[in-house]
């Protein structure tokens, strides 16, 4: 067994002392950060009236879709392709009885905002985009949900925490930015004959 | 303790006081000054020249910095008053918006958000082509919209619930029947084109045109994107044949551009009571500060 000094001793066991506490530091920071308590609730309107509130913490309880995908905004700017994690909106609408080719849905959102989406686009029906070039391009199946983590993490305040729409697939390609609407706090199924207003 | 570890100890505190420090006086503690910021949010069909605005401003004023970021007009003024972030100057491609979203809109300390507007330029709205798109040769000021209504053309809108392009196509249809004495152009070019459909009511001498919460292209002819910008791409890329398009956008892309006659085009002064004739209502509240409805 090799002779080790008196300082020699000292400088390791302060070396590994630090690390020891650093490691404990980010171990704790890693175990914190997840469990940060988000208080937010979404309201979800079936097309026959029934109404249900869920917290953030039962959506991420519920199965979850996991796909890869990104938007442009109007002007071009190109957000992503991120990891997307959510839940899809058709099993949100299914906690209210579901929705059918006959309905439309409404997203809401903490700001405001609202956009109308078909029974095809909450399906996944969407127009999607090469990254690199900005081109049309085919894609395969795709899902519509209500993300709560982007590339491993919760969303940042920007982004849209604690819940945004997102438009997921297995190819990494974007949609149009109008869909992925931030803050969403409201899911109403409407049967479209309700709404629609045909005038002359 | 040694004497060698008290001094790993003392210097280890010295650098952990060192870059704490650093950490809190950040980069304001070096010598050089930051350059005055100046935010712009402008519309997108302004981003070309407003990037050459840019350059020559900070040419002439060295110690400013512009930042200019870009979205939908709408958008524009969205970003202040309903996400509250400070902006020194916006600009959008449709003056009226201000007034229409500003003017009542109070901001924290009581006063509206804006109380006077520029027009420091104009615009029109004309047909954005290539060479390649079919009947090119034939298409005038006269015939364009019945080339664009014939069942091989391909034929782009931006969607008018979002982007103000989409809404100001639709009131240029609706004034052309006026003007061309013909009433199916809306009906051949618009209310075939979508399902559900985007109708017209004319009440009292106006022309309401009423938007659907859902617009969805029923014509496989018809293409319909969210953005204006996604057209541009289209047109290029041979996809479509015609879209409705702003002049200055079309020179910047360089696409050919049918000039429409004034009457129409939504660019004169002249005629703006003509133009407010007709207006777009929107079946559903986008924004909660945005009363849906838009004058030509």
């Amino acid at each position: 067994m090799a002779f080790i000094s008196q300082p020699r001793k000292s400088i390791i066991v302060l070396i590994v002392g630090l690390l020891l506490i650093t490691a404990a530091i980010v171990f704790v920071w890693l175990q914190m950060a997840p469990q940060e308590h988000i208080d937010w609730n979404v309201t979800i309107v079936g097309s026959f009236g029934d109404e249900m509130t869920v917290t953030y913490d039962e959506i991420k309880a519920l199965p979850h879709y996991e796909g890869s995908g990104g938007f442009f905004t109007s002007v071009g700017y190109i957000n992503g392709p991120y990891r997307l994690r959510g839940v899809p909106v058709v099993e949100l609408c299914d906690l209210v009885g579901g929705i059918t080719p006959q309905d439309i849905v409404f997203i809401s959102a903490s700001d405001g905002y609202s956009t109308v989406l078909d029974y095809k686009q909450v399906m996944g029906d969407f127009i999607t985009y090469d990254p690199a070039t900005m081109k049309e391009v085919a894609h395969g199946q795709l899902s519509l949900i209500l993300m709560y983590e982007l590339d491993g993490r919760i969303l940042s305040e920007e982004e849209g925490k604690p819940l945004r729409l997102a438009i997921a697939g297995d190819d990494s390609l974007l949609t149009e930015g109008l869909y992925w609407v931030k803050w969403v706090e409201r899911i109403e199924v409407i049967p479209k004959d309700n709404k629609n207003t045909a005038e002359s | 303790m040694t004497r060698l570890a008290r001094s790993i100890l003392v210097m280890s505190f010295v650098c952990l006081t060192s870059l704490l420090l650093a950490l809190i006086t950040g980069p304001t503690g070096c010598s050089r000054e930051e350059p005055i910021e100046l935010r712009v949010i402008c519309a997108g069909s302004l981003m070309v020249p407003f990037q050459a605005l840019e350059k020559a401003y900070e040419t002439k004023y060295p110690d400013v910095e512009v930042l200019i970021e870009g979205h939908g007009s709408i958008q524009v003024i969205r970003q202040v008053t309903e996400l509250h972030r400070e902006a020194d100057v916006i600009a959008v491609a449709d003056y009226s918006l201000i007034p229409l979203l500003m003017y009542d809109v109070l901001a924290d300390n009581g006063q509206p958000y804006a109380d006077w507007t520029i027009k420091f330029a104009s615009n029109r709205l004309g047909i954005g082509y290539t060479q390649e798109s079919v009947y090119s040769q034939d298409l005038d000021a006269e015939n364009w919209y019945q080339i664009l209504s014939r069942p091989d053309v391909r034929l782009g809108f931006s969607d008018p619930r979002f982007d103000s392009l989409g809404y100001r196509a639709l009131m240029v249809i609706e004034l052309a029947e006026d003007y061309y004495g013909d009433d199916n152009i809306f009906d051949e070019l618009v209310y075939s084109s979508f399902d559900p459909p985007i109708t017209v009511a004319k009440p009292n001498g106006t022309q309401i045109i009423s938007v659907p919460e859902l617009v969805r292209s029923s014509d496989a002819r018809v293409f319909l994107r969210g953005y204006s910008v996604q057209l541009l791409a289209l047109l290029q890329a041979g996809e479509i044949d015609y879209a409705f398009e702003y002049e200055s956008v079309a020179q910047q892309f360089g696409l050919e551009f049918l000039e429409l006659p004034i009457e129409i085009d939504l660019s004169s002064n002249l005629y703006a009571g003509e133009y407010s004739r007709v207006a777009v209502r929107l079946n559903f509240q986008r924004f909660a500060s945005v009363n849906p409805s838009f004058e030509g």
